[in-house]
């Protein structure tokens, strides 16, 4: 997926992210996004939600709009962590399974996130961008 | 002109300005142009100029197999090789010791292990740890346990004082062939009550390893002068190089020894049916050694030799024990550890509300390195009931200056994001 073509709303956020002065400014950033996500409460944290492979506790869970369009529903204990999930959130919000399926995680690099965060964080959050298409793909059965 | 104690200088007190001028890293910059304040030391060191420049030597000029060949290369890196031996066991005390090289403390536990424990010990025998190990000093007993039948003996610590419980120790080492124990916790900071466990270790008749890697950087240990049996150290927490550590054994505990690998310099005679082996240290280390990584560590103590290790050890508790004033004066900010005399240079600590991940991501923005996680300790973070800590850690090129700046840092990013 080229950059002009991402969504709306996740376009918005990387335009802001790419004003941001430094990192502190960037995890600033990324600490308020995790108010904002559809938080998905620890009473919900099954086996099945957490993600594998990230240095924090992380959940997340695929659901549908009414319309059978995308949305994420996610926590974890790290703000910055679902901070992540959240930005994963907006980038998905409302796309066909279809376009899940395809959908790039280049986004965080463009945001200046991937750099920023440590390896094992970095490939957390690829294992979580993972098992939201994986979860997306099974809604679709 | 072969090397001896000599060549050392007469030890003078710590100068942090002039030891920080040797490790040209310490200037650089990270992340978006921050200075670099490295407070990982217990994970590693900064290694100096002199051990850099030792080990590009012994490439550019030196390098050769040791052992074998009659040429002038091969001397010369025999000799080098073995002078790091030589120097390591005047700085630790241990000169009518043994002196293996292994990859680190790591595999000097799991030489202790293999090479005498599985000969000497059998089904029913007893070990006792204790619970403030770190994993390298748990899960080499434990694989011996299971293949063995050897019973493992724990013993715990205080939550509040952070203190072995002696009297369980005292009770656990009875009738125990051997006592595997950290001298100073990578956690913690707490420097165990060696005198009275290597007492009660003997008085029972049981063989010592101390788990030795954090002490190393701060103590002058004398292994002979304490009457250990067996010590486990890393080069690369000393300002030395990655990849090699050593386990020193005592003559009557390495005479129990068996060869644990097979093949290159451990052996005297090969033959089809039966193989005969060396026997002096070379019988533990088979295959071509770390060549490279001994010259350094030899390099490192030359380097360390020249300040009294008695101020080294002061300037860290000093800068520890500023680092708790600091801590304690964020509202939800909790310690883990003891800060005496005598105590390490780590301070670990968790925040009520902010999640040590989080904090160390804010601290690296700022351009501070600092360590988060289980520290390999995951049984001793479980008496806590928590999963990770923060924890910061010192060596004699710390100022207190950057004490300051952390504290201001973490105090600023606990007021904004807590």
């Amino acid at each position: 997926m080229a950059t002009t073509e991402w969504p709306a709303g996740l376009l918005e956020l990387i335009e802001d992210f790419s004003v941001a002065f430094d990192a502190s400014e960037r995890y600033e950033m990324l600490f308020e996004l995790a108010d904002d996500v559809d938080e998905l409460p620890i009473s919900e944290w099954t086996p099945s939600t957490k993600v594998h492979g990230c240095q924090s506790e992380a959940h997340v869970l695929a659901c549908l709009n009414e319309d059978g369009s995308f949305h994420l529903r996610g926590a974890a204990d790290s703000k910055l962590v679902q901070g992540l999930i959240s930005i994963t959130a907006t980038a998905l919000e409302g796309l066909s399974l279809a376009e899940i399926a395809s959908f790039s995680p280049a986004y965080v690099k463009e945001m200046g996130l991937k750099e920023a965060l440590t390896p094992s964080r970095a490939n957390g959050f690829l294992n979580m961008f993972k098992k939201v298409q994986h979860e997306a793909a099974l809604l679709g059965e | 002109m072969a090397w001896s104690i000599d060549d050392w200088p007469e030890p003078i007190a710590l100068s942090v300005e002039d030891a920080r001028k040797d490790f040209p890293i310490l200037k650089r910059e990270v992340g978006d142009g921050k200075q670099l304040i490295y407070l990982d030391n217990a994970a590693t060191t900064q290694k100096p100029q002199q051990v850099i420049d030792a080990m590009s030597e012994y490439y550019r000029n030196n390098n050769s197999n040791v052992h074998r060949a009659a040429h002038t290369l091969a001397s010369e890196a025999t000799t080098a090789y073995e002078e790091s031996r030589l120097k390591l066991k005047h700085w630790f005390g241990a000169t009518q010791s043994r002196l293996v090289f292994t990859s680190g403390t790591t595999e000097a536990i799991n030489l202790a292990a293999h090479a005498w424990a599985r000969t000497n010990l059998a089904e029913g025998d007893a070990i006792v740890l204790t619970e403030m190990e770190h994993h390298a000093d748990i899960v080499p007993w434990q694989m011996l346990a299971k293949e063995k039948g050897v019973e493992l003996r724990w013993t715990p610590f205080d939550l509040e004082t952070f203190e072995l419980d002696m009297d369980a120790f005292t009770i656990a080492v009875k009738g125990a062939k051997l006592v595997a124990c950290v001298h100073t916790s990578n956690v913690l900071g707490v420097r165990n009550p060696i005198k009275e466990i290597i007492h009660l270790t003997h008085e029972a008749g049981a063989k010592l390893i101390f788990d030795a890697a954090q002490a190393a950087p701060h103590d002058r240990l004398n292994f002979e002068g304490l009457g250990v049996d067996m010590l486990a150290i890393s080069a690369h927490k000393m300002g030395g190089p990655t990849g090699i550590g050593a386990l020193i054994i005592n003559e009557p505990t390495f005479q129990q020894m068996e060869p644990f690998m097979g093949g290159g310099d451990m052996i005297r005679e090969v033959h089809l049916d039966h193989s005969t082996y060396q026997e002096n240290e070379h019988m533990l280390e088979a295959g071509t050694p770390k060549i490279a990584e001994a010259i350094g560590w030899g390099a490192a103590i030359d380097w360390m030799a020249q300040w009294d290790i008695e101020s080294v050890h002061q300037h860290g508790l000093f800068l520890a024990q500023k680092t708790v004033a600091g801590l304690r004066k964020i509202p939800g900010m909790r310690i883990f550890g003891r800060h005496e005399e005598g105590d390490g240079a780590v301070v670990s600590f968790l925040h009520e509300s902010l999640h040590a991940n989080d904090l160390s991501a804010f601290l690296d923005a700022r351009g501070f390195a600092i360590r988060t996680g289980h520290h390999c300790a995951q049984p001793l973070l479980r008496k806590f009931n928590i999963a990770a800590t923060n924890r910061v850690s010192y060596w004699l090129y710390n100022t207190e200056h950057e004490v300051d700046e952390f504290i201001s840092a973490i105090t600023d990013i606990c007021n904004k994001y807590a």
